[in-house]
């Protein structure tokens, strides 16, 4: 499908992996009310046009709503799980602000984000081979310093079963 | 309680109310947003929810936030009301606290106010010959 649309870069993977707010675990609702019209919304415009894709992108579990024209004043909402709601203005603020400021307060720090990554890493052992979908290489020909696939590069003599059973049938003979 | 709050996936959601023809129960229509796989964009999917709602509070219109309850209390309703987020007709600003509707305020809006100088001695004059009718007849 060619790139349609206004801005169709939003709708690459490349664009949607770049988001970097991951929310904590406790965050469950987001809520987005902003104005079609307006100087004062126009961040928030540009936040929902732009950044919603990447952040529930990053955050499938969180549920994501937007309301139009509901109230004069833009503002965001995010419904904890222990009950807890935080009420962001974000009238007159531009869309990287935006991101910035929910980043600092309701997203996985840098720290807790590579702790994470690392426990990732260490279930998988990069040294096994199996089907692709667990280990790095399927076969043991994969593998640097073992024999070659006999599919590329032909087994030597010594090493074929033909050789060994016409050498053992020549001895017994 | 033997089961911790888990039974349900969701254990807080926002919805929109649909109807409310049940005793003391809401239907309630949440959104998510799902990616097409194809088109890499974001649609809104629906699914409706039944919500406990003692009072009966809710209206047809209502956003109400849900919360899961422990243990479902009948086949369907996995949910209690938790509040109503902006009651219809009735929104409240929460930046300001103000009533509104749309884009602008309710609060200020009184006749009195915003008649000018002209409109105000016309009113005059008409209700002047309102008198003289009253009179005649």
């Amino acid at each position: 499908m060619p790139m349609k649309g206004r801005f169709p870069i939003r709708r690459t993977l490349q664009y949607l992996s770049q988001g970097d707010v991951i929310f904590k675990s406790s965050v469950k609702v987001m809520t987005v009310n902003y104005n079609t019209a307006g100087e004062l919304s126009e961040g928030a415009r540009k936040f929902v046009f732009f950044n919603i894709p990447q952040i529930q992108y990053k955050n499938p579990w969180v549920q994501i709503m937007l309301f139009r024209n509901m109230t004069p004043s833009p503002f965001l909402r995010f419904y904890l799980d222990n009950g807890e709601q935080v009420l962001v203005d974000v009238e007159d603020k531009t869309n990287k602000e935006i991101t910035e400021h929910i980043k600092k307060i309701l997203g996985k720090s840098k720290e807790t984000l590579e702790k994470e990554e690392r426990e990732r890493k260490k279930l998988s052992h990069p040294a096994t081979f199996g089907p692709k979908k667990y280990h790095l290489r399927e076969c043991m020909c994969e593998i640097e310093g073992q024999v070659p696939c006999p599919a590329f590069v032909p087994l030597p003599k010594e090493m074929r079963g033909k050789y060994k059973a016409a050498v053992k049938s020549e001895a017994s003979a | 309680m033997s089961v911790p709050r888990g039974a349900v996936h969701a254990k807080w959601i926002v919805g929109k109310v649909i109807g409310t023809k049940m005793q003391k129960t809401a239907k309630v229509r949440v959104t998510r947003l799902v990616l097409d796989p194809y088109l890499l964009k974001f649609f809104n999917k629906r699914k409706t929810y039944f919500a406990h709602d003692p009072l009966q509070q809710c209206v047809v219109g209502d956003i109400v936030l849900l919360k899961a309850l422990p243990e479902r209390r009948s086949k369907h309703v996995k949910h209690e009301l938790a509040e109503i987020v902006f009651k219809v007709g009735n929104v409240i600003d929460p930046i300001t606290g103000r009533p509104c509707a749309g884009t602008r305020f309710l609060e200020n809006l009184s006749d009195s106010e915003n008649l000018t100088e002209a409109d105000a001695t016309y009113l005059s004059e008409k209700l002047q010959e309102l008198k003289v009718c009253s009179t005649d007849k």
